[in-house]
């Protein structure tokens, strides 16, 4: 990655997450009350995956919905 | 402007330690987190050098991350914390009924706390810090003042000069704690006064905890992404190990309330308290930081959507060994017995002078 402007467009699209989070306030609920509610031994890679994968899809919807 | 920040309403002060559910589901990580231990702060003392294997913190890119923040245009936007915290530590100032001719800011930033001291209680101030675009910046007063710039571990003061020293909000930051500690317990008169802000133990817990749930269940470990603070208990022995006597430390938390986790980072960076500890890790997943939020928010936030962010602040204060300071009283020496504390009123009434 050698061009400058990575980090200005990476920082740009980040600037957008709030607004895009707060969008999907729902999923991420939903997503947030999966891990908070799991136990310490439960709590493995993709122990909410299917909760993350609904978020994640509303998130690039609401991306490429709000320009 | 997105920072809900009402001083009023929303700034809580509870003197009790509050401790976040997260924190026994990775009891095992808690232990990096404690910076200084008594152990490695006796070998220090043993050696009779401030111990240089204590190389926590990347300073040289602290003072970038500070001189970064220094430099952003809205600067004052992000001072509420340091503000809030200096003017209790001017508030401690005053409580101390005595003048001080000289005194000592380290880690001064634009200098947060003189703002409230006037020239009654302080003759000539010096300012010290790493960054010299923020000394430039501290605002005029009434105080005469002299600026240095120097870094915290190297005071270049000269032993028994300084009545006051006071440090906000730089002090965790500082690589050798112990080494830092004795030279300000150097450089104070006897009978002089060090009084202290320094952030600690649970401070940024709910950021903590939901970045180590989301990159577990994310990436399946964690890594820190939190600078490690000082304990309380650990700072009354740093204190004491320093030479400091009539120790005072206390705990203070202040709730600070952002729309979501995007900003209490954003904001974080623009105090320049970004994380500058050599183990961080310099990667964050957009994945992890959605996951992250989201997490926060549902483990952590309020009716209203917004979410906390705590800041656990210490306060010490220590004075440089006087003869005149008080001593605990010699064993064998009491002459009232505990079982008389029922009598007291008695007591009291028979002796009417007193």
């Amino acid at each position: 990655m050698s061009n400058s402007n990575v980090w200005l467009t990476s920082r740009e699209r980040m600037r957008r997450f709030p607004e895009l989070l707060a969008v999907c306030a729902k999923e991420a609920a939903v997503y947030g009350k999966c891990v908070a509610s799991s136990g310490e031994y439960e709590l493995k890679k993709d122990a909410c995956g299917r909760e993350f994968q609904a978020l994640k899809r509303c998130f690039i919807e609401a991306a490429k919905k709000i320009k | 402007m997105y920072i809900f920040f009402d001083m009023s309403k929303v700034c809580r002060l509870t003197r009790m330690l509050s401790f976040g559910g997260c924190l026994n589901l990775i009891g095992r990580q808690r232990t990096p987190l404690l910076r200084t231990s008594s152990s490695v702060t006796m070998d220090a003392l043993r050696t009779g050098s401030s111990s240089a294997s204590m190389n926590v913190f990347d300073r040289s890119m602290k003072r970038k991350q500070k001189a970064w923040a220094s430099a952003l245009v809205d600067a004052d936007k992000y001072d509420y914390l340091r503000n809030e915290v200096g003017s209790r530590i001017a508030d401690r100032i005053f409580d101390v009924a005595r003048t001080f001719p000289l005194a000592l800011e380290i880690g001064c930033g634009r200098s947060h706390i003189v703002q409230h001291l006037n020239k009654e209680t302080i003759d000539t101030l010096f300012l010290v810090d790493v960054n010299e675009k923020a000394l430039r910046m501290t605002a005029e007063m009434d105080i005469p003042t002299h600026k240095v710039l120097a870094d915290e571990e190297f005071l270049p003061f000269k032993e028994n000069t300084f009545d006051l020293v006071v440090s906000s909000l730089s002090l965790h930051w500082v690589n050798d704690l112990p080494g830092s500690l004795k030279q300000i317990n150097n450089i104070l008169k006897p009978d002089g006064v060090f009084i202290g802000a320094m952030v600690g133990g649970d401070t940024l817990y709910e950021l903590r905890c939901s970045l180590q749930l989301a990159e577990l269940e994310r990436e399946g470990g964690f890594a820190p992404h939190i600078s490690p603070y000082t304990a309380v208990t650990d700072l009354g022995n740093l204190l004491g190990l320093a030479g400091f006597k009539m120790l005072t430390v206390d705990i203070d938390e202040i709730e600070v309330y952002y729309p979501d986790m995007f900003q209490v980072i954003k904001d974080l960076q623009g105090m320049g308290e970004s994380n500058c500890a050599w183990n961080r890790k310099p990667m964050l997943h957009r994945d992890t930081m959605l996951a992250a939020a989201a997490i926060y928010k549902a483990m952590y936030g309020n009716e209203d959507g917004s979410v906390p962010a705590t800041f656990q602040i210490l306060y010490m204060i220590g004075w440089k060994h006087h003869d005149s300071q008080v001593k605990p009283a010699k064993r064998g020496s009491a002459n009232v017995s505990f079982g008389d504390i029922g009598k007291m009123n008695e007591l009291s009434r028979n002796k009417p002078n007193s």
